[in-house]
């Protein structure tokens, strides 16, 4: 057992170092009025921070929006992933070519095609798509208000590059049934709709819930990728990036740490939920 | 080639206490069968013998060492396993050449070892494949070609033949007894089919949660069941097993269970003696119930009723029930029967088993 | 099964296109504007590049291309792309070596070896995932300042394996708990030491695993820019990524998106090569040891 102490020592350590900390940070700063602004340390406040939030409409707004666009995300991710997992499923000519460029999305960095994204979508300087895009950005902010336009890019392209995830992904979970299981559905109904629900679906459901939370938790990381993007133009407040701008722009540590941690419970609930399904099966003993 | 001797054998597990005071001496060159129901331990047992398994108390002596605290590399054993256990990675050469690799053996001599080995086996044209490319039964002879490269002093198999087809099983069992009358090496086998462990067996030990129930070459056990579970379990159908009272006085005591009424035969009758006014289990095999004729004696034979007719070609089994007990009978394959026919069944009176009510022993 | 009917084909062949296009026209977009010359970008079709042009990506490394009208020269910045590149390459190819190597530790630790509490072990790394990174670098920023690592690419290798470990750990320790035990107790016995059956047997025979675990780990690390732009603050200590985040788009839109492409392209082909593996491995870690 020493042996399996030593082995998970790196990794444990890693992440204890890299998270353990700052979380503590976070939760207890959570909990004081911390600003840089201020010119004394952090002062202890129980539960004020929280106690604002939940009273404050703006701060229910951002968990609308953020449920809603994590939500809305994450069933067209799977639904596109899906769909692309099964039309792969199959051999036929040409898969390779087909299985590669869906591939691509995810496989092209994101870092980068983030910026590209937004560069194509908000064209900075005149080209020969600008004034389209233009008209696009100007009728959609008009129609929804203003950053409408670039919270939409940001939608389109976290469904983008995370339905190309999740079809590899559950593409590599239909390939782990024992394709007996499909011909024995195959018998026993013809409807290739009721065929899906109750064999595919349950058959992929480790994958599917695995794929569920890896969207749940990139969703987030794309919009903070766009706040710095943007320079804070996303005018649509999500939990993320109300919380970089309380803390950054606003110095307002306390409330931002708080504010940041209110999805926490929401997400560790969906993870437990999650888990029941992912968990690998224990060992069966011959 | 060495014996191995296991010495008040335990091993516990958290909650399972798998193997109990195994006590064996299995000699040299034996070909030894542990047989017994799924989870009575065979496995933990040999897994000790292999130093895969910490012995929680006793000791095991492999030649005249006592390998306890020896790593599994250095008992010079080699292991077959039921799911064959072949690097996927590597070819059936290479495969099989591993563990000589491991000991560092001149090339040239692995090289030898490895074909004279495919050969015996017959797999000579598969070395270049990856395991994946093999048939079941080509997998298991690479893992047995495996095993016999190194020429160790021990074989071990643990139910190297149970994820094989009913014929290729047969087949590969008679194999199995040639390359060992071949190599003359100690073998301990593990297997829940009574059948292997019958056919293959120099002797055989049957287990029963944990506990060693006989030890015995294949005959003695089938003839001389020391209880109730080894008669049981050992034969196919299984051994009838009817509920019965001893009556009677010292010279002619009767068998008296629901529906069947038998005299004792002289063999038994002084071992039965004590029991008088008790109850005990008889146990009678099929092949030792038959239809009646006029040859048989009147107190060894009893009515039935055929509740299933299962002929088999050679033989047909009869399911027959004498007032609440089932019974099975190995009967001609020119037996007219059908279902719901009354038939007078007769019993062979020197082959009656009898078992303690509450020990399970043999009587 | 009978031969699919005509319109049965035709409807998976449409669908195939329509999904091969969704998915590759925003990077063929991308990949076209990069090839243009200044001129064409402004005035010419935004699908089709009619010259296409290296120059872009040639400026990258040495700026030589004529100044555009309407920019003065005073106003353009140097980029030192070839030592973005540099940093890229050590940071990614060092932090997917470090999450590889910490990951097939821990998980065959969790998975294999089994020690009291496991489930709980494996489930807490992956927990991890919901800690909330939007604000988090102002506390890592402390510790890494601690460190001494300030403006160091260095930090880059401890945080960037925190974010692919997770998930490393989790498929890598799956495929350690599906692969039947007696293959490795089969090379114990042939005469291999724990070490030696490790990584004889265990660690060859894990090789799709470990391309998908690597693949995975790639694709995430590349698609970070907010750690590498916030902790690399000198230019010449930035990767790709935290650098064209510097650039002025305004005065650089052709050149950046040549810095993009160019990125793009080694990790892309990587990924394309190991493509085939990495569903396999995702896959095998699903099932026992294929
Ligand atoms: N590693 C283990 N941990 C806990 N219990 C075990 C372990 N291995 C085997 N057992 C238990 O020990 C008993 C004997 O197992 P085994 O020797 O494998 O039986 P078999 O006779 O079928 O080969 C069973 O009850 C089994 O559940
Ligand atoms: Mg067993």
């Amino acid at each position: 057992m020493a042996t399996a102490y030593l082995l998970l020592a790196p990794a444990t350590v890693l992440l204890l170092g890299m998270l353990a900390y700052p979380l503590g940070w976070e939760v207890w700063i959570s909990f004081t009025d911390f600003s840089p602004l201020n010119d004394h340390g952090p002062r202890f406040v129980g539960l004020e921070n929280y106690r604002h939030l939940l009273a404050d409409a703006e701060f229910w707004r951002a968990v609308v929006v953020t449920v809603g666009f994590a939500a809305a995300t994450t069933l067209a991710k799977l639904a596109l992933g899906v769909a692309f997992a099964l039309l792969l499923a199959r051999p036929f000519r040409g898969r390779t070519l087909v299985f590669l460029a869906i591939f691509l999305p995810w496989a092209y960095p994101a870092s980068v095609s983030v910026i590209g994204w937004y560069w194509t979508l908000s064209p900075p300087i005149p080209t020969a798509y600008s004034p389209f895009m233009g008209t696009l950005k100007y009728t959609v902010d008009g129609a929804l208000g203003g950053g409408a336009w670039a919270f939409l890019s940001v939608t389109l392209f976290n469904i983008w590059r995370g339905s190309s995830f999740i079809g590899v992904f559950l593409l590599a979970g239909i390939n782990a049934v024992p394709p007996e299981l499909f011909e024995c559905a195959l018998l026993e109904s013809r409807s290739a709709w009721r065929r899906f629900w109750l064999v595919t679906v349950p058959l992929l459901r480790p994958f599917l819930a695995l794929a569920v939370f890896l969207s749940l938790t990139t969703a987030f990381a794309d919009l903070a990728n766009v706040w710095l993007l943007t320079a804070g133009r996303v005018v649509f407040p999500v939990v993320g990036t109300q919380a970089y701008w309380l803390a950054i722009k606003g110095g307002q540590f306390g409330p931002a740490s708080a504010l940041s941690l209110m999805l926490v419970p929401f997400l560790l609930a969906v993870l437990a939920l999650l888990f029941r399904a992912f968990d690998p099966p224990a060992e069966a003993r011959a | 080639m060495a014996q191995v001797l296991l010495k008040d054998l335990n091993k516990k597990y958290d909650e399972v206490h798998a193997v109990k005071d195994v006590n064996l001496h299995i000699r040299d060159k034996e070909f030894i069968v542990l047989v017994g129901p799924s989870g009575c331990g065979k496995s933990t047992t040999l897994r000790m013998v292999a130093g895969l398994e910490e012995i929680t108390a006793g000791e095991i002596a492999i030649g005249d060492r006592v390998v306890n605290d020896l790593p599994p590399k250095d008992r010079d054993i080699a292991m077959v396993f039921q799911n064959y256990a072949l690097y996927p990675h590597m070819t059936v050469y290479d495969n099989m050449a591993f563990g000589l690799k491991m000991r560092k053996f001149p090339k040239a001599e692995i090289q030898k070892r490895v074909q004279d080995a495919a050969e015996i086996l017959g797999i000579q044209d598969l070395l270049k494949r990856k395991p994946r490319q093999l048939s079941g039964g080509q997998r298991q002879r690479v893992a047995v070609g495996r095993a016999i490269v190194r020429h160790p002093q021990v074989f071990l198999f643990d139910e190297p033949l149970s994820n094989l087809d009913a014929k290729l099983r047969v087949q590969m069992r008679v194999e199995l007894k040639r390359l060992h009358d071949r190599l003359e090496t100690t073998a301990i086998y593990v297997t829940h089919d009574q059948v292997e462990a019958m056919t293959l067996g120099d002797r055989v030990v049957v287990m029963k949660d944990g506990w060693i129930q006989q030890v015995g070459e294949p005959l003695e056990l089938y003839t001389k069941p020391s209880n109730r579970f080894v008669a049981g379990f050992i034969g196919s159908p299984a051994m009838n097993f009817v509920d019965v009272g001893i009556q009677g006085s010292d010279s002619s005591l009767t068998a008296q269970g629901t529906g069947i009424r038998l005299a004792i035969p002289p063999v038994n009758a002084s071992q039965l003696g004590p029991y008088k006014g008790q109850r005990v289990t008889l146990g009678i095999r099929p092949e030792d119930l038959h239809i009646a004729a006029g040859g048989d004696q009147a107190g060894y034979v009893f009515d039935a009723v055929v509740d299933v007719v299962e002929p088999l070609g050679s033989e047909i089994l009869l399911d027959v029930k004498a007032g609440p007990n089932s019974l099975v009978a190995r009967v001609e394959p020119t037996v007219r029967l059908k279902v719901h026919d009354g038939v007078r069944l007769a019993v062979n009176p020197d082959r009656l088993h009898f078992f303690d009510m509450t020990s399970e022993k043999a009587i | 099964m009978n031969p699919r009917p005509w319109w049965r084909r035709a409807g998976h062949a449409g669908l195939l296109l329509v999904a091969t296009v969704y998915c590759v026209f925003p990077i063929y977009f991308m990949f076209v504007q990069s090839l243009k010359t200044a001129q064409e970008d402004v005035f010419g079709n935004p699908f089709i590049v009619t010259n296409p042009t290296l120059e872009n990506f040639e400026e990258l490394f040495e700026r030589k291309g004529q100044p555009r009208n309407f920019v003065g020269r005073a106003l353009r910045r140097d980029y030192p792309f070839f030592v973005w590149l540099e940093n890229t390459i050590v940071i990614f190819g060092g932090s997917v070596a470090i999450t590889l190597a910490a990951g097939v530790a821990a998980a065959y630790a969790l998975g294999r070896l089994q020690p009291p509490g496991f489930r709980w072990w494996r489930r807490a790394i992956f927990a991890t995932y919901v800690v909330p990174h939007t604000i988090l670098f102002v506390p890592l920023y402390q510790v890494i300042i601690r460190l001494g690592l300030d403006d160091n690419p260095v930090v880059l290798l401890l945080v960037y394996p925190t974010m692919a470990l997770p998930f490393c750990v989790w498929i890598l320790s799956a495929y350690f708990q599906n692969l039947p035990r007696e293959i490795e107790e089969s090379a114990l016995v042939e005469g291999a030491s724990r070490a030696a059956a490790f990584y004889r047997i265990v660690l060859p025979m894990s090789r799709p695993v470990l391309i998908a675990a690597g693949i995975f780990a790639l694709g995430t690390i590349a698609s970070d820019f907010m750690i590498a732009s916030v902790f690399l603050l000198s230019e010449h200590n930035q990767t790709i990524p935290a650098g064209l985040a510097t650039m002025e788009v305004a005065l650089d839109e052709l050149l950046a998106v040549a810095g993009i492409n160019l990125m793009a392209i080694p990790v892309v082909l990587l990924c394309a090569v190991f493509a085939r593996g990495y569903v396999r491995g995702l896959t095998a870690a699903m099932i026992e040891g294929a």
